[in-house]
């Protein structure tokens, strides 16, 4: 009996050093598809082309790739495109991100004033309509707002008498005018998605905070700097990282909206690393590797200091 | 009771096992594979000679997006050629002029496609060869084929001697315009030299006939290279570049400001489409009616006419060309490379001969379906010859006239720039146009300077 009892103590044992190396091993299991995507698609393009970055490789070349070390670099360093590029991008993101940034904070506190819910849920579908709309239809849509022949924003400019038909403004080809006119597509299209992340944000408020601060005599600026923001911190912190690498990253708009010429402000450093890397000459994809890179080091450098400005002060 | 030590109770992964256990080795593991010695992973293969032929798979051509839309007889075509071989017939994966994918299949020895419809020289030809993506026709194309092709467009596919582009859709830069502007503005005759093209754009202003006299298309090798071979088509360094610098080029440079001043305002703007090449401001212009003469290859005259009210009143002619000027253009085809390491060559062969000379294809293009009036020409003399002896109905007045250009226009060279240069050079010319540079030698020497400092930069 003993030796049973025994037995079954040690199976027992035995059974649950199984079972635990089993239920640890599960977790792993369920990580292999993520991992496999992440590493594949996120980690090794990264690391590769850091290696490119340090090499002479020239895509549509036929003799192997040869060791400069910091060369590409010191040549991006000095290349009077890249540095107007990097600074071409600085500007637009300093027109985009306080669009993007406080605009839907605005409409995101004014619409969770609404107490109506049908009319609530009714602002919020209106200003989720552009965030559903694909891309490229995205495109199409402003190409056609801001043509200068056909395009209705001049149309109704020069029928007001602001503008004759020389004059009108081109949007897209005005070097003063056509990175804000890419912002403001922008800040259209990203308003309801953004709008929602606040609402979330709000959502979590306790009301009893405001409801303290009114007896105290706070007023509506009090209200919002002292009790709404500081609890929107860690919402503005996701939006500002976000969105200021998708700003100072922006392609797509650029070649379909500016091409290639350099004289104009869409030929930004993305543009100028996919110019180099895809069109000229035997594709130069070792320089251009170095110029994603420095821009690169150049946004970790102030999203290391975006997470200083918005740490927690608690 | 008490866990006995070590035991790892908490089944959730934290941050540090998935960090030291995972990341760590799986990194260093990436880092050792990234770090490719020189001469391994980065290496591209050396040239090797032309593979036997394996034939695993249907006839696989791949067109460019455009043809398809502007030629709906393909699909007729390949319907028909599907009754003597299979064929499956695919739309490029490329955006603007890429051949990136093109590239990094022929880097692994392989070809999804056999036959690519959409090379055109001056443009990718150059580094499709030197990356060792394509191979001549030369072993496929019958001999009759080859004689047959105009010799002007022969030249223009050839590199070294072997014939590297199947050619298959032609392109002129030409004149066009709106016949009911120009006689409401009183003027009854053709634009010959450049010095009428701004006079009568001139009166078409002053006349209130539309709000601009004339519109191009900014990019250089539709506007400056053309407006430069009217003058002379020697204006080419000993290695292919184009000479910005030369007399030729800089009083084309001239005349594009005369027109930038008759013309619209956003004329200089780039398009909103396709690395900017299309959808210009040119072609909204001439397609609302706002100008009367348009400089640009031919088909885009005919595709934005369509949408007249009235589209017999398109008029297409010559490029003018100065008083003495040699009174060339610019002409490019559009055609079909042969994949290295594609299969069924004999195929691809049969197939284009058949695509290039059906009928269909070029009553189509010529005179128009609902859907596309591409105007583009076919690249053989035998074509030609039969409409001179026997015209068809369907032929249009302006065909004589656009082909007669091909015998004095020259194709821009073949080289890795070929396209690029433009592109380069262009914020640096357009200064002058713009009044920012007083000086078109000083303009012009920029672009020539820009040009050969990103040439030496990439290599």
């Amino acid at each position: 009996m003993a030796s049973t009892t025994t037995l079954g103590l040690r199976s027992g044992v035995a059974t649950g050093r199984a079972a635990a190396l089993a239920r640890r091993n599960t977790g792993w299991v369920f990580l292999i598809p993520t991992l496999v995507f992440f590493i594949g698609w996120q980690v090794y393009p990264i690391l590769r082309v850091l290696w490119m970055s340090f090499t002479d490789f020239h895509f549509l070349r036929n003799q192997p790739a040869n060791w400069v070390g910091l060369q590409n670099y010191a040549a991006a360093l000095a290349d009077p495109v890249m540095w107007t590029g990097l600074w071409r991008a600085v500007i637009f993101t300093a027109l985009f991100l306080p669009g993007m940034i406080f605009l839907p904070m605005l409409l995101a506190i004014l619409v969770d004033r609404v107490t109506q819910p049908v009319l609530a849920t009714t602002y919020r579908l209106i200003l989720l309509i552009p965030a559903v709309i694909p891309g490229p239809l995205i495109f199409v849509l402003w190409k056609w707002l801001y043509n200068f022949n056909i395009g209705p924003i001049d149309y109704l400019l020069v029928q007001t008498g602001l503008v004759t038909a020389q004059t009108a403004p081109q949007w897209l080809g005005d070097p003063r005018l056509i990175l804000p006119a890419i912002a403001i597509m922008e800040v259209w299209w990203g308003l309801g998605y953004h709008t929602m992340f606040y609402l979330a944000g709000l959502a979590g408020i306790p009301h009893e905070l405001f409801e303290a601060a009114r007896v105290d005599g706070s007023n509506e600026w009090n209200l919002f700097w002292h009790v709404t923001l500081p609890r929107l911190r860690p919402i503005l912190l996701v939006l500002v990282v976000l969105r200021f690498g998708t700003a100072m990253a922006v392609i797509d708009e650029y070649l379909i909206l500016g091409g290639f010429n350099r004289a104009l402000p869409t030929y930004t450093w993305t543009v100028y690393m996919w110019d180099t890397a895809f069109q000229l000459g035997d594709w130069f994809q070792g320089y251009a590797a170095a110029i994603g890179w420095i821009g690169a080091a150049a946004m970790l450098v102030v999203v290391a200091g975006l997470f200083w400005v918005f740490r927690s002060r608690d | 009771m008490a866990h006995a030590p070590g035991r790892q109770t908490d089944r959730r992964l934290s941050r540090r096992q998935l960090l030291v256990e995972v990341g760590a080795p799986v990194v260093g593991g990436l880092l050792a594979v990234s770090m490719a010695p020189a001469g391994g992973a980065l290496a591209a293969p050396a040239r090797v000679a032309p593979l036997a032929q394996t034939t695993s798979r249907p006839l696989t051509p791949t067109f460019y997006q455009w043809i398809i839309d502007l030629h709906p007889s393909v699909p007729q075509v390949n319907d028909a050629f599907k009754a003597t071989a299979p064929l499956n017939f695919q739309i490029a994966p490329v955006q603007g002029f890429g051949i990136d994918r093109f590239v990094a299949e022929a880097r692994d020895k392989n070809s999804t496609w056999d036959v690519y419809v959409g090379m055109t020289p001056f443009v990718e030809m150059s580094s499709l060869i030197a990356a060792d993506v394509i191979e001549p026709w030369d072993n496929y194309i019958p001999q009759d084929v080859l004689n047959d092709l105009i010799p002007s467009i022969r030249n223009e596919c050839t590199v070294d001697g072997h014939l590297y582009s199947w050619p298959f859709l032609l392109d002129i830069i030409i004149m066009g315009w709106n016949a009911g502007q120009s006689s409401q503005a009183g003027i009854s005759s053709m634009p010959m030299t450049w010095d009428d093209v701004l006079a009568d754009s001139q009166q078409v202003v002053t006349s209130g006939a539309a709000p601009y006299g004339v519109v191009f298309d900014a990019h250089g090798w539709r506007s400056l290279a053309p407006i430069t071979h009217s003058i002379s088509t020697n204006v080419y360094t000993p290695d292919l570049f184009f000479d910005f610098t030369s007399d030729p080029a800089i009083q084309a440079l001239d005349v594009m400001k005369k027109m930038k001043a008759l013309s619209a305002p956003n004329v200089l703007n780039p398009g909103t489409t396709d690395a900017g090449v299309n959808d210009t401001p040119d072609e909204n212009a001439f397609a609302a009616q706002q100008a009367t003469y348009y400089v640009k290859y031919q088909n885009a005259p005919l595709r934005f006419a369509a949408t007249w009210p009235d589209p017999n009143q398109l008029q297409l002619g010559p490029l003018p060309k100065p008083q003495g000027g040699e009174g060339a253009t610019v002409f490019w085809t559009t055609g079909a490379c042969l994949f290295k390491y594609g299969q069924n060559k004999d195929q691809a062969a049969a197939y284009m001969k058949t695509l290039s000379y059906d009928p269909g294809i070029w009553k189509d293009s010529i005179s128009g379906t609902p859907t596309a009036h591409p105007g583009q020409l076919p690249p053989y003399q035998s074509i030609y010859a039969g409409w001179n002896a026997s015209p068809p109905d369907w032929m249009q007045n302006w065909v004589p006239l656009v082909f007669s250009q091909l015998q004095v226009a020259r194709a821009i060279p073949n080289q890795k720039f070929g396209l690029t240069q433009f592109n380069i050079g262009q914020p640096y010319w357009e200064k002058y146009i713009t009044g920012e540079e007083s000086d078109p030698h000083v303009a012009m020497q920029a672009a020539f300077d820009a040009v050969q400092a990103q040439a030496k930069q990439s290599g």
